[in-house]
């Protein structure tokens, strides 16, 4: 080994050098007192130690005082430097060694969370393959342009953000989304930097590249949050402020009444408030970490804490306990053929751009008059494939959309009316009761019927489902286990709302709702002293999100607004991800609690044996620094939640 | 001219130690604004390049005890 790299290796192991030479130094002292009588030579010893190991210590108190502010390593210096001078080497030596062991240990630790996100970071490829010219060339990939098109053979990283222009391919996502199930990806669906090409060759029109991309902005949005000071923080800092002159005073005090140095010196080093600053930010840094890494976004400590205390989870329906996928589920025809009752809804609704329109216009489009049992209704043919020879529906003459009842248009001479019960009531138009029983015998299935309206006469209705996601019960009575109520918010009617709340297993919900209704739901539970999550899709969800103590928002990987308004971002439309976060967050806040209990109660135990006499300054130091280390053990526990 | 740079700092040991190495960044002159994370590490240094010389600031970090990284 040649100078050069005995000097990098020196440079980069330092601090453990030092620990371990002064920590030897240190055991050889003690012992070479403990069993001669070369008591000088032992003490030399014993000063070498506390040098070796408090070179450093003292290097940054130096700074410490220049920049006026009073840190640990100055009370450590001077204490080191005054068992000296009172003759106590041991004293000074074992409190340099335990303090320099300590926050090697620290440090050590705190990297391991601080690195919880560097996976994250390695994700992106540094260098991108894009057609240029008409040739395939390698460019650094921050340097790749939006627009130009970047090709990803199968088991590569996908290096930008981009749009698919060609190809097909199963792509994993988890490192943007968590989600651990590839996703099939085809022309024009949206891929992000840092997710793994798995099957097939794909070509990618570039979005975004370098800094500007999904992946980034999550990581950016992170460390924000993990920056951010919590409530509990911030107190404990303004009571640090108050807690550590205090401190000083006390140590001045104690000696002025007992002439003891070493007594005050110990209150000195005891009194630093090391563990209890440590505590709150290890806990949220850490949970934060986890939650990125599991698709979650948390927007930071103050959230967080607050998530912990959450007592009540609210669900809009449609998107978010159902797939949001409207299809229609039955045609029943009463004073006019299927077909015909289809076709009217679907010219009525032509242009009406309402979810439940648009399903009636698709099965209208590919209906092939797929007649069940009674003789009287259609299936909608699950083969998408069949828009293909879809036939052109007329466009009504002019259509009016009564908002949350439904549509009034005119064709070709006649009057259609497409909605609920409510606007039939308003048109003053009569409801027989065979169509009546229809509908109620739909809605309690969880569907959604509207009636179909012909000159003033109801002529068919059509039921209309949205599946359930498969997750929905179970996530159910997760949070229930958890001890967490839950309720179901939506625009449907009481039947249905019953209906998917009975299937779901939710606890309670509120039905017929418009939208801004939704925002005075929550207000109420707050009112009612609950502190309450809505997870919606975060855009037409926003106010509501907005209005509740935490803001969940689904799918947002993306979605940039929902990313940015949200408290919490679920990147994937993965609803398991809701208890995760919940119990994660009170995980946090008890962790929380825990350090800062344990961190007072040290304080205290030790100030009372100090004053006492029973805790020397050798121990106080292992003591506080051991309670250090149980803090960032205890809050670390929460990366592998 | 109003720079920004950024580096990391992964073994800092206390959060006190933190805000020394902010303060001591801060009394350099040019530094116009200075941020330093204990929870991720994370350095942010506005300075103006005509007065300070960005290579001082890591000096200024190791001088504290610590050891910058790049960003």
């Amino acid at each position: 080994m040649d100078t050069q790299s005995v000097k990098r290796y020196y440079r980069k192991r330092r601090k453990v050098i030092i620990v371990a030479v002064s920590g030897l130094l240190y055991a050889g002292g003690w012992t070479l007192g403990y069993l001669t009588a070369l008591d000088t030579a032992s003490a030399a010893i014993l000063v070498l130690a506390a040098i070796v190991g408090g070179y450093d210590i003292a290097k940054t108190a130096y700074h410490e005082v220049k920049s006026r502010t009073l840190g640990i390593k100055t009370l450590v210096t001077l204490a080191a430097v005054g068992a000296i001078g009172i003759g106590s080497y041991w004293e000074a030596a074992a409190v340099v060694f335990l303090f320099a062991l300590g926050s090697y240990l620290e440090g050590r630790t705190m990297r391991k969370t601080r690195n919880a996100l560097e996976e994250l970071l390695e994700m992106t490829p540094d260098t991108a393959t894009v057609r240029r010219g008409g040739e395939q060339r390698e460019v650094p990939a921050r340097e790749v342009e939006a627009g130009e098109v970047v090709i990803v053979k199968p088991g590569e990283k996908i290096p930008v953000d981009g749009d698919v222009v060609d190809g097909e391919s199963a792509v994993n996502q988890a490192p943007v989304t968590g989600e651990s199930a590839p996703v099939h990806k085809a022309d024009g669906d949206e891929v992000y930097a840092g997710t793994i090409n798995q099957e097939g060759s794909l070509e990618i029109e570039t979005t975004g590249a370098g800094s500007d991309t999904t992946l980034q902005r999550i990581i950016q949005r992170v460390e924000e949050a993990q920056e951010a000071q919590s409530p509990t923080e911030s107190l404990i800092d303004r009571f640090a402020k108050y807690y550590t002159p205090g401190v000083i005073a006390l140590s001045i005090g104690a000696y002025a009444v007992t002439q003891n140095a070493i007594l005050s010196l110990t209150l000195l080093v005891i009194g630093c408030p090391g563990a209890l600053v440590i505590g709150p930010p290890v806990s949220i840094v850490s949970a934060i970490g986890n939650a990125a890494r599991s698709g979650v976004l948390m927007k930071g400590g103050e959230h967080l804490e607050r998530a912990g205390k959450i007592d009540l989870v609210a669900f809009d329906k449609t998107g978010t306990l159902t797939k949001g996928e409207t299809t229609v589920a039955d045609v029943a025809g009463f004073d006019a053929e299927v077909s015909e009752v289809l076709e009217l809804a679907a010219v009525a609704e032509k242009k009406s751009e309402h979810h439940l329109g648009d399903a009636i216009l698709e099965a209208a489009q590919t209906r092939q008059g797929t007649v069940t049992d009674g003789g009287t209704t259609i299936s909608r043919p699950d083969d998408d494939s069949a828009t293909t020879d879809a036939r052109s529906l007329p466009d009504p003459e002019d259509f009016d959309v009564v908002a949350g009842k439904g549509v009034v248009a005119h064709h070709d001479g006649r009057e259609i009316v497409v909605g609920n019960r409510a606007l039939l009531d308003e048109r003053g138009i009569e409801l027989p009761d065979e169509v009546a029983e229809y509908v109620r015998k739909r809605e309690e299935r969880g569907e959604t019927a509207v009636h179909v309206v012909r000159d003033g006469v109801v002529v068919g209705a059509i039921a209309l489902r949205d599946e359930l996601r498969e997750a929905a019960p179970g996530v159910a009575a997760q949070l229930r286990d958890a001890g967490i109520e839950t309720v179901m918010l939506t625009g449907d009617n009481e039947r249905t709302a019953r209906a998917v709340a009975g299937e779901v297993g939710i606890d309670d919900y509120r039905a017929e709702l418009l939208p801004e209704d939704k925002q005075a739901v929550i207000e109420e539970y707050r009112e009612a002293g609950h502190v309450v999550a809505m997870v919606g899709d975060g855009i037409n969800d926003a106010p509501s999100l907005a209005t509740a103590d935490v803001g969940i928002a689904m799918g947002a990987a993306g979605t940039d607004t929902a990313i940015e308004t949200a408290d919490m971002a679920l990147m994937a439309d993965d609803l398991e991800r809701i208890p995760y976060a919940v119990t994660l967050s009170k995980a946090t806040r008890w962790n929380i609690y825990e350090n800062v209990g344990l961190a007072v109660l040290t304080v205290t135990i030790l100030l009372a044996g100090v004053l006492t006499s029973y805790v020397t300054l050798a121990l106080g130091m292992l003591v506080h620094e051991a309670s250090v280390l149980a803090v960032i053990g205890n809050g670390m526990r929460l990366l592998r939640y | 001219m109003s720079e920004t740079t950024q580096l990391r700092v992964m073994d800092f040991d206390c959060p006190s130690c933190a805000s020394t190495v902010e303060r001591a960044l801060s009394n350099q002159e040019g530094v116009e604004d200075v941020e330093v994370h204990y929870s991720t590490g994370r350095v942010e240094i506005d300075y103006d390049d005509s007065v300070a010389d960005p290579a001082t600031f890591e000096r200024t970090i190791e001088n504290q005890g610590y050891t910058p990284q790049p960003a």
